[in-house]
């Protein structure tokens, strides 16, 4: 088991590098760093004053060498934009982030799990149906626009929540709703599927017969079964909450790693993309790894397949 | 849906939402003019900026020699108190002696000599080191409060130069040799100008206090905090919260939307600023393509519904132009052939030329997508199928410098600069990839207006060369810009002509 | 699966009346509620998209600035000639909804099969051949997936240009691993079976046994998560065309329109609601029909 992660945990670091390059190249295609730093009245000898000054008259694969090297010594550069180590910029924004994934990692958890429990309690009910319906409709919206809807709905019909920023905790509860409710259909199903295979296993039945009924039974029998595959799955939702900060956060004005993300790749700010892509791409594995390890501590046929 | 509902149901949201982020109130209670700025403010020291962000901000933190009258375009003494030219490339310049630096040490002809040199000096790698390079051989001290500058040609702009791009340091500020720091005042300012600088988060904040030891007028507002906020969408809610007292660039639509309630006030102003677009006459993309043809580049200028386009889209001052510069600027001669919106003409020209069915043309923008659309929009009614690219600027830059733009939609602000020669020069050069007219002669035109110094001669060469810009149909010019503001109904916020906001004149009503 | 009593009764019945596949097929299809509202729901939306020239009032395309954001005709100024009201530029927002189907369809269809292809084929040789071809392909599997989306269609768009193919192709290529996962699964299983070991020890090649075998036996899973990839590929165009990396002005694209509508989102509502509305019912429509499917072509009727 321990060689097993330790070999996945190589090959996330791997999989980070690779992701950097591919950043790294793409980044330098589509953009001008240079032109971005000096603004839209820049003349080109402006631009090009300020290419030799940051080192971006050199060619690729020593600028990216060069990055590389700083990297092994833990130093990720320094952003074109800011002026500051990027590592202390990423330091800055991370609590941003991580307060709105895990609360959205809560909010889809205090949805789906309650929703996709009572659905299988009552298979076919009018319950279960409405479950159904939030998991097709919730799969349906699209991200962005949901969030637009709940700006223009808590700013004009029911102004109690702020629409943008984020120095409250009231700031977060629009967008971890917007964030957190694009998990609900793969998490809802998932606890309602286990819990319908477990119901119907044979210690339920004894349960049953012992005269265990409804959240009784669930709670202290059928969820603490059903629930690991669903922690497993949480795990890979986290990782993706990472990556769908981007949008979320643009949208709410919140000052985390997303909007970082989106706003150095439009501006070019390749040291800063570079770090974040490497931060995300760990993150993204290391959740997979997480859900991985439940996944065969749950069931060890797995490590075999 | 009922708009003014709509309207009186935003603010009362905005007003929920100021009672929900605490008394952050703005004006003029404590003597604080809360802007905010949708760019993030990073680097204080102008001298290493171009953005017109930096130039608002290096107007409240620096003194410059010479000062731009905003009404009649002069430059008036500032720092330096007189000027002689002793021949075409020598210049002297006599100092106040009372002007001091934000950390309380009097400024000497070595601090203003110094920043000069360290500029022109190409170690600098200032951003205005191109400019000030092209001209400046050596400043020299000459007496207590006297110095000399030595020209390396003649450059009739320096005074100009001097007002708006050279911002002055102490001797020494960026250090030597081994230990040269061109960030040295990017977090911590030491100037000279009428606000010192409080405190500075970059990106996040700044505070700006008045320098009660300026050696000019001093401006009426104590404090001035300049707040980064991307989104025009907040700007917007703290504005009408009353968390901000001035926002600008303002979308035409939102500042009339929102300039129609109580919690704000829309000014709007002239800009500098003019849209046009770039044909390529020379054949850069396509030797033999149709833009070569002077009666396919007259039909796009008789395409274009630019009248419609000003009052529209931009709004305010805006207006149809017909030179290609500002008619505010100086030298922009408006008696140049004009082309009238006219589109069945626009098509007799094509079919004239030989294109009676059009023909393919990829048109790049970056900004105002809404004017790129209505430009495409009008070239496709004429039959040509235009494919427009609206693209970051960098990448229209990137693809432009490899010549592989066709047309583009350009603007150009000049810098705030009201004289034909801020954007002549950079559009018309033999090596400005801006320049795609190929036309050696109209350079040499607008290169030697550049080297006259005789105001009535500069004029009548730019009228000349604006003459055949319009023409030839080099360009189709389009419109000039207004700015938009949104201000607190208690500020006092005068505008000036050429378009440069300049917080250091608000007051409070 | 809201009608599992329903198919289960049916598969009950089929079995003991023995139906033939195609019967059962049938049966099953218009037994299942969800999936008569998602395949009606994408029928009339293709209708709209085919008969766009018919239906639209204007051209999608036709601008009238001083006719700019006029509000739609129920509200105050509305007028009639223009039922959903203007753009910024002054174009019919409703003959411009309208011309979106096609974009929106055109776009699903394309990357989904860009996907398709990419996925399978990955799919199939990591699961068929197993070993390194197995361990590159997930590595290329886990890069992708961290790899940001923005950052690819912004060199891509860039560097070839943008068009409607385009996009198509970038929103494929972001839209492969679902593909992928299954059929790399599938192909283990089918593999391991004793029909493919006979088939292989008859001296057939890989290429025949995966053409011949493997692929018929994939079909009905590839069926279903295209009709998934269908919704996803239409929602990932509308993200990136609201982040100006999609489709360009001036094609009408719902992802697009919301963008522009955006800025005035406060006063003109509609502009935004609109299109989202329209991607919600295309989208919706879509995984009904894929949940329904899926559910149809299992074995037991259902499959969760």
């Amino acid at each position: 088991m321990l060689r097993y992660i330790m070999l996945r945990g190589c090959l996330a670091i791997l999989v980070a590098f690779t992701v950097s390059l591919a950043a790294f190249l793409l980044l330098n295609v589509a953009s001008d760093p240079a032109q971005a730093i000096a603004g839209e009245d820049a003349t080109a000898e402006v631009v090009e004053t300020i290419r030799a000054r940051y080192g971006l008259d050199r060619p690729l694969p020593v600028r990216y060498l060069d990055w590389l090297g700083g990297v092994v010594q833990g130093d990720f550069g320094e952003s074109y934009y800011w002026h500051k180590p990027v590592a202390s910029l990423v330091a800055d924004r991370v609590d941003e982030t991580l307060t709105l994934a895990f609360s959205a990692l809560a909010v889809t958890i205090l949805i789906a799990i309650p929703l996709g429990a009572l659905a299988a309690l009552n298979p076919n009910s009018w319950i279960d149906r409405f479950a159904l319906g939030v998991a097709v409709s919730a799969q349906a919206i699209p991200n962005f626009w949901l969030g637009l809807l709940m700006i223009i709905f808590f700013a004009v019909t029911i102004p109690i929540f702020p629409v943008s920023g984020d120095s409250t905790w009231r700031h977060f509860v629009l967008p971890a709703f917007v964030l957190g409710s694009s998990s609900v259909p793969a998490v809802m199903r998932l606890t309602r599927t286990g819990l319908i295979e477990v119901m119907g296993a044979d210690y339920i039945r004894t349960a049953r017969s012992k005269g265990f009924r409804g959240w009784q039974l669930l709670r202290r029998h059928a969820l603490r079964n059903a629930i690991l595959p669903v922690i497993s799955v949480l795990a890979v939702q986290l990782g993706q909450k990472f990556g769908g900060s981007v949008i979320t956060e643009s949208i709410f004005a919140i000052n985390g790693l997303g909007r970082l993300a989106l706003e150095s790749i439009l501006g070019a700010d390749i040291p800063t993309v570079q770090m974040l892509i490497f931060v995300f791409a760990i993150v993204f594995v290391a959740m997979n790894l997480l859900a991985d390890i439940l996944n065969a501590a749950i069931d060890p046929r797995i490590r075999i397949g | 849906m009922n708009l003014n509902l709509v309207r009186a149901l935003c603010t009362a949201s905005a007003l929920a939402l100021a009672a929900a982020t605490g008394p952050a109130m703005a004006g003029p209670e404590d003597d604080t003019l809360r802007a905010a700025m949708a760019e993030e403010i990073l680097n204080l020291d102008y001298n290493y900026t171009t953005k017109r962000e930096y130039i608002i901000l290096a107007q409240l933190t620096d003194a410059t020699l010479f000062e731009l009258d905003p009404a009649t375009q002069e430059f008036r003494p500032s720092i330096a108190t007189g000027y002689e030219w002793v021949n075409d490339l020598t210049l002297d310049l006599t100092l106040r002696d009372d002007v001091k630096f934000h950390d309380g040490t009097t400024l000497t002809p070595e601090d203003v000599a110094y920043t000069y040199n360290w500029i022109a000096d190409e170690r600098s790698e200032s951003n205005a080191n191109g400019v000030v390079a092209r001209w400046l051989d050596k400043a020299e001290v000459t007496g207590p409060n006297t110095l000399r500058f030595k020209l390396k040609s003649v450059y009739p702009l320096v005074l100009r130069d001097m007002a708006n791009r050279v911002m002055l340091r102490k001797a020494g500020t960026y250090g030597e040799g081994d230990a040269i720091n061109r960030d040295a005042m990017a977090n911590s300012l030491i100037a000279t100008g009428p606000y010192k600088v409080s405190s500075f988060e970059p990106g996040t904040e700044l505070v700006l206090e008045r320098n009660e030891d300026f050696f000019g007028e001093k401006p009426a507002i104590k404090t001035i905090v300049v707040r980064n906020i991307p989104d025009i969408g907040t700007q917007q809610a703290e504005l009408m919260s009353g968390g901000i007292d001035w926002i600008f660039k303002v979308p035409l639509d939102l500042a009339e939307s929102l300039g129609q309630t109580p919690m704000a006030t829309h000014l709007s102003g002239p800009d500098l600023r003019v849209g046009f677009m770039v044909l390529d006459a020379g054949g850069y993309t396509d030797p033999d393509g149709p833009l070569t043809n002077v009666l396919v580049r007259r039909a796009i200028n008789h395409a274009l519904n630019t009248p419609e386009m000003a009052e529209h889209l931009i709004g305010g001052s805006a207006e149809a132009i017909h030179a290609a510069c500002h008619p505010a600027q100086f030298g922009c001669d408006q008696s140049v052939a004009r082309y009238a919106y006219d589109p069945e003409k626009a098509k007799a020209l094509l079919a004239e030329a030989g294109y009676p069915d059009g023909f393919p043309m990829e048109v790049w923008a970056y900004r105002d997508k809404a004017a790129s659309e209505a430009i495409a929009a009008d070239l496709t009614a004429v039959g040509i199928d235009v494919n427009l690219r609206y693209v970051k600027l960098e990448s229209l830059n990137q693809a432009r410098a490899a010549r592989e733009i066709p047309a583009y939609f350009g603007t150009w602000g000049s810098g705030g600069t009201a004289d034909t020669a801020a954007i002549a020069r950079i559009h018309f050069d033999v090596e400005s990839d801006r320049n795609m007219s190929g036309d050696e002669e109209l350079a040499g035109l607008v290169l030697s207006a550049e080297q006259t110094a005789d105001q009535e001669k500069r004029k009548e060469i730019y009228s000349e060369a604006l003459g055949r810009i319009a023409d030839q149909a080099y360009w189709a010019p389009l419109f000039s810009y207004s700015a938009n503001y949104l201000v607190s109904p208690q500020l006092e916020f005068p505008l000036d002509p050429d378009g440069l906001p300049r917080l250091q004149n608000a007051t409070w009503k | 699966m809201t009608d599992s009593d329903i198919t289960l009764a049916a598969v009950e019945l089929d079995q003991t009346t023995l139906l033939t596949p195609g019967q059962i097929f049938r049966q099953r299809m218009f037994g299942h509620k969800g999936f008569l509202i998602g395949a009606t729901l994408i029928l009339i939306i293709a209708i709209v998209a085919l008969l766009a020239p018919v239906l639209a009032p204007h051209s999608p395309f036709e601008q009238s600035l001083a006719d700019r954001m006029l509000p739609p005709v129920w509200s105050e100024g509305g007028t009639w000639d223009y039922l959903l009201g203007t753009d910024q530029n002054g174009r019919d927002y409703l003959s411009r909804l309208i011309y979106g189907t096609r974009v929106s369809i055109t776009i699903g269809l394309g990357a989904a099969t860009v996907g398709l292809l990419i996925g399978v084929t990955l799919g199939v040789i990591a699961g068929y051949f197993g070993g390194w071809a197995d361990h590159s392909i997930s590595f290329l599997l886990t890069a992708q997936l961290a790899l940001p989306g923005l950052l690819l269609a912004m060199a891509l768009v860039f560097i070839i240009g943008p068009s409607i193919w385009v996009v198509i192709g970038i929103v494929g290529v972001l839209h492969w691993t679902y593909y992928l996962v299954v059929t790399r699964a599938a192909t283990q299983r089918i593999r391991s079976l004793d029909f493919v070991a006979a088939a292989a020890a008859a001296g057939a090649s890989p290429r025949q046994i995966i053409w011949h075998e493997i692929l018929p036996n994939l079909m009905s899973s590839i069926i279903v998560i295209f009709t998934f990839e269908l919704g996803i590929a239409i929602l990932a165009e509308s993200s990136l065309s609201f982040l100006g990396v999609g489709i360009q002005p001036p094609t009408p694209s719902w992802g697009l329109m919301i963008a522009e509508g955006k800025q005035a989102m406060f006063y003109r509502p509609w502009l935004v609601i609109l299109p989202g509305i329209c991607l919600f019912l295309l989208v919706i429509g879509a995984n009904l029909m894929g949940d329904g499917l899926r559910d149809i072509t299992s074995p037991e009727g259902r499959n969760e």
